[in-house]
């Protein structure tokens, strides 16, 4: 466990060395917030829900977005390309380790400093619009929103890392990984609520993992799913995370086995 | 200038087809960027069309004029990706010393740096947009002529600005060798283009004219086409450009003086 520690605070240090790359990332992220809920708001208008979203709601779920995005949607799924083409991987392999669970506390770092940084933007731009934001009043749905975002990102991590490791097979992995990546975001309701989709495309969408990342957590923030209903969104998405966890290490542990070691 | 242009034509048609058969080889790794491409245009369309279901206008403009909008953001910006690809690679292309051999080549750098790539992909994925566009522009109200000249005209000179921003970056990659994330964020910031900037604050919609010309580039031409937009606003988009162009091209000249080689 030491080994992931130093490996986490390493991580940490090289993401704050390079402070350019951060401050541009996030000020790109934080130019894709301020469009969506430009939007949002132009849509509400005079109305008093859209959607069955209070403006307030609407506000929040634009504001989740940007946490959510910063912790969900950091994975090592383009790391692990690059070092499974080129070999670097290898020199992992090596090691007294599991390179999931390096890879898991490198990832953790990357969220550490996105989380901290979306939440300043969070705060600046509740300052700016001066908007009402809903916050839960009940503790359980704290606990419960937690627990979301936690299987959450692990769900990304896993699925990510599932095809990622298409790089064994092939050096064009980058393609279905780009591809796999676009089609969540928009799944999973990181641009918009799936409520806006009609029905027969939102309720297939539901039967997959995707919205259970951002759509279904930032719900039960906005205590829009009873109790129960959420707990039993939570069990779903526990559930999917195992097929995943099992699925992306089935996957590692074949590519393993036709792994060439290429590069020096 | 004849003989110069058509140097430049033939140095542009063979690493355009160099490119192409790149891509072309590396056949599923670009379906999956393709396919990506195409389900981002896919979903941001359904998105717009669902909302409209849900509302007649949105910041005054009804679903066929917000489709105008969207459509022709898409076509400015995939324009631009289609030509200016090159300059995705700009750091690398400095850190890896390739830009040495740009400088003792009897090409422009600038040229080679910037334009010498085409994504086919982008030219596969417009196909499409051009479509949409077309049904787009049925569904319009008849408009004058003097509206599309305007169109035709502010899309030009919306894809000659970001040609300017195209060569900072470049210039920026050669002047720090770092600064990769600098393309990214232009993009992020290009997203706030997807929508009409009546959506946005005042702020924001002063700083997106002014400011980061993301308005100039991406909706003025809408707006010329709807007759929103004044003939000021027509002279001042096409005086940034005039100045934009030839003050990134002298950024770019100080920064190759400044030069010294950054691979062994």
């Amino acid at each position: 466990m030491k080994t992931y520690w130093v490996a986490y605070q390493i991580a940490l240090q090289e993401t704050l060395q390079r402070r350019s790359t951060l401050i541009m990332d996030r000020l790109g992220g934080f130019a894709v917030v301020v469009s969506l809920y430009s939007f949002w708001t132009a849509l509400i208008g005079d109305k008093a829900t859209f959607l069955g979203y209070t403006r307030a709601e609407m506000l929040t779920y634009v504001l989740a977005l940007n946490i959510l995005r910063s912790f969900v949607f950091t994975g090592r799924g383009w790391q692990l390309v690059g070092e499974i083409s080129s070999g670097r991987i290898s020199s992992y392999l090596i090691r007294p380790l599991s390179y999931h669970g390096y890879a898991l506390a490198l990832d953790l770092a990357q969220k550490t400093i996105h989380v901290a940084a979306a939440a300043l933007e969070v705060g600046l731009l509740v300052l700016c619009v001066r908007g009402e934001l809903f916050l839960p009043q009940d503790p359980a749905t704290w606990v419960l929103f937690g627990v979301a975002a936690l299987l959450s990102s692990l769900l990304f991590f896993f699925l990510e890392f599932m095809i990622s490791s298409l790089a064994f097979w092939t050096s064009e992995s980058g393609g279905p990984l780009f591809c796999f990546e676009l089609f969540l975001q928009f799944a999973a309701g990181a641009f918009f609520p799936l409520d806006v989709l009609p029905a027969a495309l939102r309720r297939a969408l539901e039967a997959t993992p995707f919205p259970y990342m951002v759509y279904f957590p930032v719900r039960i923030f906005l205590e829009k799913v009873p109790p129960l209903e959420g707990m039993r969104m939570l069990s779903m998405e526990a559930l999917w995370l195992a097929a995943a966890y099992a699925a992306a290490t089935t996957v590692w542990k074949r590519g393993m086995r036709s792994y060439a070691a290429e590069g020096g | 200038m004849k003989a110069l242009l058509a140097k430049y034509g033939r140095i542009w048609l063979r690493t355009s087809a160099m490119a192409l058969q790149a891509q072309l080889t590396y056949r599923l790794g670009s379906f999956g960027f393709l396919l990506g491409k195409m389900i981002r245009l896919f979903f941001f369309f359904a998105f717009m069309a669902a909302v409209f279901q849900h509302v007649e206008t949105v910041a005054g403009y009804s679903l066929v004029e917000t489709a105008l909008f969207f459509m022709t953001f898409n076509l400015i910006d995939m324009t631009a990706q289609i030509l200016f690809r090159c300059v995705y690679g700009a750091r690398r292309t400095v850190n890896e010393g390739d830009f040495d051999f740009y400088l003792v080549q009897p090409c422009s750098p600038l040229f080679r740096m910037t334009c010498s790539t085409v994504d086919f992909l982008d030219v596969v994925t417009i196909i499409p947009v051009i479509v949409m566009t077309g049904m787009v522009f049925a569904r319009l109200p008849p408009l004058g002529w003097e509206n599309y000249a305007a169109y035709g005209l502010l899309m030009v000179n919306g894809v000659g600005l970001i040609y300017a921003i195209h060569i900072l970056v470049a210039a920026l990659a050669v002047r720090t060798q770092e600064l990769e994330s600098a393309i990214w964020i232009y993009r992020d910031v290009m997203f706030m283009g997807k929508f009409p900037m009546d959506v946005y604050a005042p702020a924001v919609r002063w700083a997106l004219t002014v400011g980061i010309p993301i308005a100039v580039m991406t909706t003025f031409p809408a707006k010329a086409l709807l007759g929103r937009l004044s003939a000021g606003w027509v002279v001042y988009a096409l005086a940034l450009t005039a100045a934009a162009l030839p003050l990134s091209w002298m950024f770019w000249r100080a920064s190759v003086a400044r030069y010294t080689s950054s691979s062994s």
